[in-house]
Parts: structure tokens; sequence; C-alpha cells
């Protein structure tokens, strides 16, 4: 009886060659989805890039294939300033908003949801997200209309005068939810939510329970305990939430064009820079600037401590 | 001497009312001040529920616990003077380790240059005085161990609780472990609770313990009494892994009819013993032998020191014993 | 990096004033059994969406040609698509319809193989939009006004002047008007205001609202500014915009007798008026590929477009001009003179074609103000600089 069975075939024989040099194995699997990023990815990364670099001829609107630093310059006209400005404080709004919306809700998710409930959370969380982008935000546009629900509601239980002090706020309000920048914060936030939702609660199931008894057998009150122990562990699921809600409110171009003033965000800059006008100079320009914004943002989430628990 | 824990009938149940799954049932108990107390079970026998009824993670469905005579049956654990030293240690990752051990201090409010003080004096009490930089995930399990060990005693709790405490930690280090917290306990003069399954280490470490069994206190003693007088058959097996001999066999033997316990290390091989029967196995365990022998359908192990000449799996043999290690249970 | 060299050769033709020559088709014959157009939404019907509306299906088993129908939604979505290729034709509004040619995307039509191109509104027949240099680069398909649409229970009478959506005022009701007006979110709403000084500002002696220099334009963004303080919010979707007349209480907005046709079918009290100061208004053109696979089946389609009773039933389906005028009143369809008047069709004098603005226009060389000024400076005036 000999201990080693003979190879019967080639594909013994790879799997022997596989077995002898797992690295190769390695290699094989991951060279396909490594060009598709490199290439793919980070390819039409870089030729965006270039084209914010090059500038638009002002007379024929024909773009000149140069390096220059003038399509950069011009960001910071006062329309286009404005719009960057008006981008980053909605999604820094939509942000906290969903975080402070999300947080118990990812919170009851993770620590006291079991069984029958968890599968109602996960549910109820995921629900709006099979459904259309575009119907949700036009259900939403009806919602908030002047002569919509929330009208209605407010004048059926007389809280009409709150509705229009809100709607008479300087800066945020206007003639209707549909119309002002408070609207397309609810919007953004209903539909952002669940991507601020689910990595928090992923974060807050990873905070074993003894971490919290510990806490508070070490003498913490349940604030000091979420304060120091909770936040702390979920930060990283916080922060990756975030990155989600700020990034996608920051590339959104719908939601801007449906509830809302009007006034121009990022994404909807870039969509008609590229589109009608052919400046797409300045539309790569304005693209640039939500991924340096977040690379900021990321830079200070690390400073804080964000991915210390990981 | 005071009493540091106390029980009064106290349950612990969960589940619905109509079925409810007793965790702990109507259990009455007393924990001496500077007692170095252990709670050995089987998993799921009660013990842990008990630690975290003293801790005050749970709270009696019935019952009353009083710690130094005070009610605490509905304080919550962050009012508690005691501390827990946790099965999977739950040091908070995000803090060093001098920041862990001063936790206690800080949530009460104490100056940073004072606690981190009385951290590091406490990290020096359990020889980790140069390590308070350190992440928990850069420290062995031992270390860690310690750490949490140190974070409990910082608050100076008049009883501390230790939840399986050495379970995550390799033989050699348990025993170095088992040694420290001895002599650690001595030192300090409180009162240490322990958890653990490990009788061994129950009988070792304790200087009183209560065995639990499906809820219920089993019995309770001094390790030599429960070791030696196993009241019910349950105790006599789980501690100290003893023959359990059924009424018939016991009367065999020439005991009355009536469950007994018979020590393996208390059987040796004699031609001319009352136990007979068919060697079917035999285990070797360093400083002597085990083997089990088939007498009138009960399994009986006796332990054989090294030196003696073995019989063959399969053969007749005859061992003895004394009389007086035969030990007649009161309950069944 | 295609779509840049495209714009930039685009730029360039329109520059340089070049079209190229190509050849022309000189017989039609037997169909190739299909053909593929790209369409605006609701352009080409074959009763799907409503029996009464179909002038496909006799087409196709008198040519046997089958259609194939790819719908687009911007011109620049059009301009791609026939990039791409695979197309025959292209029904290309007055922006995209100067690309392709300059693009060389598209290939001069032989008229005198369509019968029916003596029965085109003799208006359009030349419109500079489709002729360059007298050549002809497709067939006209459908015009219509950009006019003012209201509600006629605020307007007892329709309004006569553009002002009501670019000046503060009350309204008949009594009411204020701001936050009840709308105006179109794209750039070439500059032109509407432009026009709209064109009358009352004379001095500024604007001749084209589509040629604006640096001072008419400056007081076209000026009035506009005004408007930004009455709009709520402004509409690029006909149906966030019929949305908006029916739950956020807009009264008056510039819009297309498309979205009239369809609140007034509602029974919405609604109506449309082009006031005294005129109007702009969009104008699409049948165009035939330059690599068109399907040539004969185009050409059968283009004879078609302007012989069936496409013109006369696409004209009551849309919202639009029939560019054969007769089809208003020959009975070949659904369409019939009151309906024509109501879609603008006397007012083609008071109507501007729409026209991408460019630097070299009649004013001179680099006179004028070019489009992609007018994106990122009503992009200001949105966001309300």
């Amino acid at each position: 009886m000999t201990a080693i069975l003979p190879a019967k075939s080639v594909a013994d024989r790879l799997t022997t060659l596989f077995w002898r040099k797992p690295k190769l194995l390695l290699i094989l699997l991951i060279t396909p989805p490594l060009l598709w990023l490199g290439v793919v990815y980070l390819g039409s990364l870089a030729a965006l890039l270039m084209q914010s670099f090059y500038s638009i001829d002002e007379f024929s609107g024909m773009v000149i294939p140069e390096f220059t630093l003038k399509t950069y310059a011009e960001l910071l006209r006062p329309q286009n300033y404005d719009v960057i400005f008006r981008t980053l404080l909605m999604s820094a709004a939509v942000t906290l908003g969903c975080a402070i919306l999300g947080f118990p809700i990812a919170y009851y998710a993770a620590r006291f949801a079991r069984g029958r409930w968890k599968a109602v959370f996960y549910l109820g969380i995921m629900l709006p997200l099979w459904s259309s982008y575009l119907v949700k935000v036009y259900a939403w546009k009806l919602i908030l209309a002047k002569e919509g629900i929330i009208t209605w509601a407010a004048e059926a239980t007389h809280t009409s005068g709150i509705l229009n002090a809100i709607l008479s706020l300087p800066g945020i309000g206007g003639g209707s939810l549909s119309t002002s920048y408070i609207g397309m914060f609810l919007v953004f936030v209903y539909v952002w939510l669940p991507y601020m939702i689910l990595p928090m609660q992923a974060s807050l199931e990873r905070v074993p329970t003894s971490m919290l008894e510990a806490s508070a057998d070490l003498g913490a009150t349940r604030a000091q305990t979420f304060r120091t122990v909770i936040l702390p562990l979920a930060l990283p699921g916080v922060i990756a939430g975030s990155i989600f809600t700020f990034s996608l409110t920051m590339g959104d171009y719908i939601i801007p064009q449906i509830v809302g003033n009007s006034a121009n965000f990022i994404g909807m800059a870039v969509y008609q820079l590229q589109g009608t006008a052919g400046n797409i100079p300045l539309a790569a320009a304005f693209a640039v600037i939500p991924i340096l914004i977040m690379l900021v943002y990321l830079w200070i989430a690390k400073r804080m401590g964000a991915f210390d628990a990981l | 001497m005071s009493i540091a824990v106390e029980f009064r009938a106290v349950s612990r149940h969960f589940g619905p009312a109509s079925a409810p799954v007793r965790a702990v049932d109507a259990v009455d108990l007393t924990i001496a001040e500077g007692a170095f107390f252990a709670m050995l079970g089987p998993s799921g026998s009660g013990k842990t529920t008990c630690l975290r009824l003293i801790s005050g993670f749970e709270s009696p469905t019935a019952g009353e616990i009083c710690i130094f005579g005070e009610n605490v049956s509905n304080t919550p654990p962050h009012l508690r003077n005691v501390n827990t030293v946790f099965q999977d240690y739950a040091l908070f990752p995000h803090m060093n380790v001098r920041d862990n051990v001063a936790y206690g201090l800080m949530v009460k409010g104490m100056p940073r240059s004072q606690r981190y003080a009385k951290a590091e004096e406490m990290l020096a009490l359990v020889h980790l005085d140069a390590y308070g930089s350190r992440k928990p995930a850069q420290l062995s399990g031992g270390q860690r161990q310690r750490v949490a060990l140190a974070r409990a005693l910082v608050n100076e709790p008049r009883v501390l609780l230790l939840d399986e405490p050495l379970g995550a930690l390799d033989l050699k280090l348990r025993e170095a472990m088992q040694d420290e917290l001895k002599s650690l306990q001595q030192r300090l003069g409180i009162t240490f609770v322990f958890v653990t399954h490990d009788q061994h280490e129950a009988l070792s470490m304790a200087d009183s313990l209560a065995v639990f069994n499906e809820g219920k206190i089993a019995q309770i003693g001094t390790p030599a009494e429960i070791y030696n007088h196993p009241k019910s058959r349950f105790v006599a097996d789980f501690v100290g892994s003893s023959n359990v001999l059924p009424p018939a066999l016991t009367k065999q033997l020439g005991g009355p009819e009536k469950w007994a316990s018979l020590r393996p290390e208390s059987l040796r091989l004699d031609a001319t013993g009352p136990l007979r029967g068919t060697v079917t196995a035999i285990r070797y365990l360093g400083a002597g032998h085990r083997i089990t022998l088939t007498t009138h359908g009960t399994d009986i192990a006796a332990i054989l020191p090294a030196g003696h000449p073995l019989p063959e799996t399969g053969s007749t043999i005859a061992l003895g014993f004394d009389a007086t290690a035969l030990h007649i249970m009161d309950q069944a | 990096m295609t779509s840049i060299k495209i714009i930039g050769s685009t730029a360039l033709a329109l520059l340089t004033g070049l079209s190229p020559a190509l050849a022309q088709m000189t017989a039609v014959g037997d169909g190739e059994g299909q053909l593929n157009i790209v369409a605006w939404a609701g352009y080409i019907e074959r009763g799907e969406t409503d029996k009464a509306f179909d002038w496909v299906t006799k087409f196709e088993a008198a040519s046997g040609c089958k259609v194939n129908v790819k719908t687009a939604n911007t011109s620049d979505e059009m301009v791609a698509l026939m990039n791409e290729g695979g197309f025959d034709l292209v029904t290309a509004s007055g922006d995209a319809s100067l690309r392709l040619i300059a693009g060389k995307r598209v290939q001069p039509v032989n008229t005198d193989l369509i019968p029916s191109w003596s029965k085109v509104d003799p208006r359009l027949q030349n419109a500079s939009w489709h002729t360059v240099d007298g050549v002809h680069y497709g067939t006209p398909y459908l015009w219509g006004p950009n006019v003012l649409m209201y509600n006629t229970e605020v307007f007892k009478e329709p309004p006569t002047s553009w002002n009501v959506v670019f000046e503060k005022m009350d309204l008949p009701d009594g009411k204020s008007n701001e936050g009840r007006v709308q105006a179109y979110d794209g750039p070439i709403h500059i032109a509407d205001a432009a026009q709209y000084l064109m009358f009352h500002k004379p001095e500024l002696k604007i001749t084209s609202p589509y040629e604006l220099n640096e001072e008419q334009y400056a007081a076209a963004l000026d009035l506009l500014r005004g408007q930004r303080a009455l709009v709520g919010r402004y509409w690029h979707d006909a149906f966030i915009q019929m949305d908006d007349f029916k739950n956020e209480g807009v009264v008056a907005s510039g819009s297309w007798p498309f979205q009239v046709g369809l609140l007034k079918s509602e029974g919405l009290p609604i109506g449309s008026v082009i006031p005294q100061e005129g109007a702009t208004g969009w104008a699409d053109t049948t165009m035939l590929h330059v690599d068109a696979a399907n040539p004969n089946c185009a050409y059968k389609w283009m004879e078609h477009t302007l012989s069936s009773n496409l013109q006369s039933d696409l004209s009551v389906w849309f919202g639009g001009n029939p560019v054969v005028p007769a089809a208003c009143t020959d009975g070949s369809g659904m369409q019939t003179a009151e309906g024509c008047t109501a879609n603008g069709l006397d007012d083609f004098e008071k109507i501007r074609f729409w026209t991408t603005p460019v630097a070299n226009c009649s004013q001179g060389e680099g006179a004028c103000v070019p489009y992609y000024r007018w994106v990122s400076d009503y992009i200001g005036v949105i966001g309300g600089r």
C-alpha cells in the first residue's frame, strides 16, 4: 500500500500546487478585483481630477486641455462658493439629524430587540430602501406641499401658527415646507437614515453587555456610561454612518431639484455644468470638492479617535 | 464577625410567569465578612445569576438581598459598594490601562492627578507598574486579568465579585493566579465571592463554598465538609468526582441501604476486597492511573498511585477500602 | 474625453461657420424592415398610452418598417445617443440640432425625396436650426410656444403681460404674487427675461433674447434677481410643475401647452396665454443619422410625419403646433383651427425659438455672452446672488 494516492488529473495537480503555494491562489483570486479597483475606480478618479485642471475658453466655450488653476479659482466666485457652502451646511445638518434620530433606534435594535422584533426592525429599516428613491421623494413633496397633509394636519389641530412660525424662520423657511430648506432637510434625513442606523447598530451590537455592566459596576450612571463607554465604542459606526449620510447628501442632485427652493447644490451644479453647459472642467472641480471635504472629514474623525476602538 | 452578603429566600425567575425558568429558586445564603466564598456548580445551576444578583445586574423576583445589613434589592449597580471582575474582564478597549483602572474614580469625580496616583498604586499591587500607558489589546490574558482586578479593587469595595476569574487562563497561569488571588484577599481582608465550575479551584481557594444545582443550593460548607461529607448524590458526583453507590451496593458493602459515596483515591487493589468487577478502562494521569471497574452494573473509578502493578483491561479484580471512607448520604 | 472632443468640435464648427458637405440620398428604395428613432417622450405614440393616439401602426403596415423608439429626456441625452450610433432618426430640439450638424452626426436630407415637403410651413422650411448654408438637415416635426399658464380662478381675465411673474405685485385676487408664481429652472429662462426687457426697456436695444451683450445681459439678470424673491421653487419637470399648481398654491408661470392641456383635462381651472411681450418657444426637427442603417425607412417616415394624421394628432396630444399648417383644418386627425390657435399657431411671429447663445453673434465677434456663462450666472441668481 502506498501512502500517497497518485495524482489523477490536471485538477489534482492544480489543487496540489495551490495547496503548496497558497499565495499563488490568492494572487489569482484578487487580481481581477484589484484591476477593477485600480483601472476603473482610480482611473476614472484620476481622469476627473485631470479635467478639473483644464479650463474653458471664455469666448468660445471650448475646453482648453492645458494645466491651469483657473477653474478652481472660479469656485471662489460668490455663486459657486454659495453652492459649496450651502451643500456643506445641509450635509452637516442632515448627518447630525440622522445621528440624533438614528442612535436611539439603533441602540434599541442592538440592545433590546430580540427574535421577531429584530426581524421587524430590519424590515422597517430596509423597507424604505427597497422602494424607488424617486417615488419616496415625490411622495414627500406631496406630504410637505402647501396644500398637503402636514398643512392639513396643522389646520385640523389648530397648530397652523406653529407651522407658520417655523416657515417664517429666516434663511431656512419658505412659502411651504416643500419649498424650504427645512423640508429638504426632512426628506434628506428620511432618505438617508437607514445608512446611518445600520452601521451604528452594527457597532453597538459589538459592544459587549459586560462592558456596560462593568461601567455601572464601577459606579457610572447611565449618562456617564453613555458618554464614556457607549459613545466612544459606537463612534466607528457613527462615523461610518456619517460618512454615508454626509457624502450621499453632498452628492445628491435629485432631492434639491424636487424639494426646496431650487437653489443649487453641488450635485445639481455638476449635473447642469457637465450637461447643458458643457463646462466639464468646472463640473470636475465641483466634483472634487466633496472628495476633498470627505478626506478632511476622515482626517478629523481619525484625530478624534473615531477609529481607536477598531 | 458580621455578615457581608445575605440572601433571604431569593428567587430570580425568567420568562413567562406561567412557566418560569427558575434560575435561582428560594435561595437562603449568608456570606461572612472577610470570607473567600466560592459558588460552585455546573453551567445553568444559578451560581452566576446569584453573583449578578449581588452586583445588581439582576433584581430578585422574590426575596431580599442584604449587603452588610442593608437591603439592596432595589438598588442599581452603580450605587452598590461591590465591584466585579468579569469573566471576559470587560476592559474598555478605547482606554489605556491607567484610565481603565482609574475609571471608577473618574466617574465619582476624583481629580485626575489623584486618581492616577491611586491607579498606579493599584497597578503596583498587581505587578503591572510599567503598563499604565498600554491599551488592553497589547496585554496578555493574565495581565488583563490583573488589570480587571486592579480596576475593581481601586474602588475599595467591601465585597469583590469574581465571575469565573481564571477560566480564560492556561493551566500554569491559573495556578499562579490562584495563589495570588488568595494572598491578595488575605492582605486586603475584603470579602471575595467567586463563581466557578471548576471544583478543584473552588476547593483549593475558598474557605467556604456553596454548591449549586438547578437554582438551589445543594450544599454549603467548608471545602473539607463538602468534599468529605457530600450531602447528596449530586454533590458527591460533582465535587471530587466521587463514586456514587446505589443503596443496594452500599448494603452489599456492609452499609445501610442508602446512597453512599466513595472517593476514587480511597480505593486500593486488594484481592480480598469487597468490590469485584471487570476492568473496562485504564487512564494514565501522570501521578497515577485511573481505572474503571464495572460491578453490578455500576461503574466504579479508582485512582492507583504510580508504581503499582496495573491490571489489564478486561481482567477481573477486587478493590478494598477503609470502612470510614464509605460516606452514607442523607439525601438521595 | 469623447464628449469633450465633440463639444470642442461643435464649438469650433459654430465658430468658423463650417458645415460638412455630405452626399445626399438620390432615391428612396424599398424599406429595410425596421427603423430606430430617438425621440422625446410622447412624441411617437402607437396607441399604447391612449388608443385614440396612434400614428405608427398604419405606417408600419404600409411601409413594412417596424418602428423602434428610444425616448430621451434631455437634449444632451439625445446627442449622446446619436454619438453612440445605432439609430436612424432623432427628434432634435433647437439646441441639439446645430450640435448634431456640427458634430457630423446627421446627414443632409434631400427634400426632393419627400413629396410633402411642400406642405411644410414656409416659415419653418429654412429655419436656422436645421438649415446650414442652404442645406437641410432634417424635416420639421413640431413647434410650440412657452406660454404663460395661469389659474382662471385668480385671473378672471387672462393676464396681458409677463409682469405677473417678473414684478412684485398684487394679483387680481388681492393677494401678493410672492411665492405664488414660478419660473423655468434652466439658464434659458434668461432669454425670457431678455424678451420682457426687449418690450419694456427699448433703450437696451435688445434685438434677440439669445444674443445679449454684457449690458443687456446684466439687465436681464437684475430682473431675474427680483423674480427670485417671488418664486418659491423653479420648475424643470413638467409633472412637478403640474403638481405645484395643484398642491403648492402656484397660480402663474411660464409653461408648455403640454401641462396646460393635461391640467385642463383634469378639470382644473387653468388657462394659458401669450402675453403682449411675446414668448420663447421650441421647434423640433426629425434628423437623419449620418450612418443610418435604414435610410429608406427613414425617408418613408419623414414623409409620413408630414403627410398623415400624425401632425394633427401629435399637436393635440403633445400640445404643440403642426409644422404642416393644413393639419389644423384638413381633418386628417383630431386637431381643429381653434386648437391650433390655442396652441399659439397665430403667434408664430411673437415666438423667438430657442437657440444656443454663442459669443460670436450678430452684434459681432465675441460680443455676446455665451451659454456657459448663462449657466453659472443663473445658478447664482437662483442661489440668491
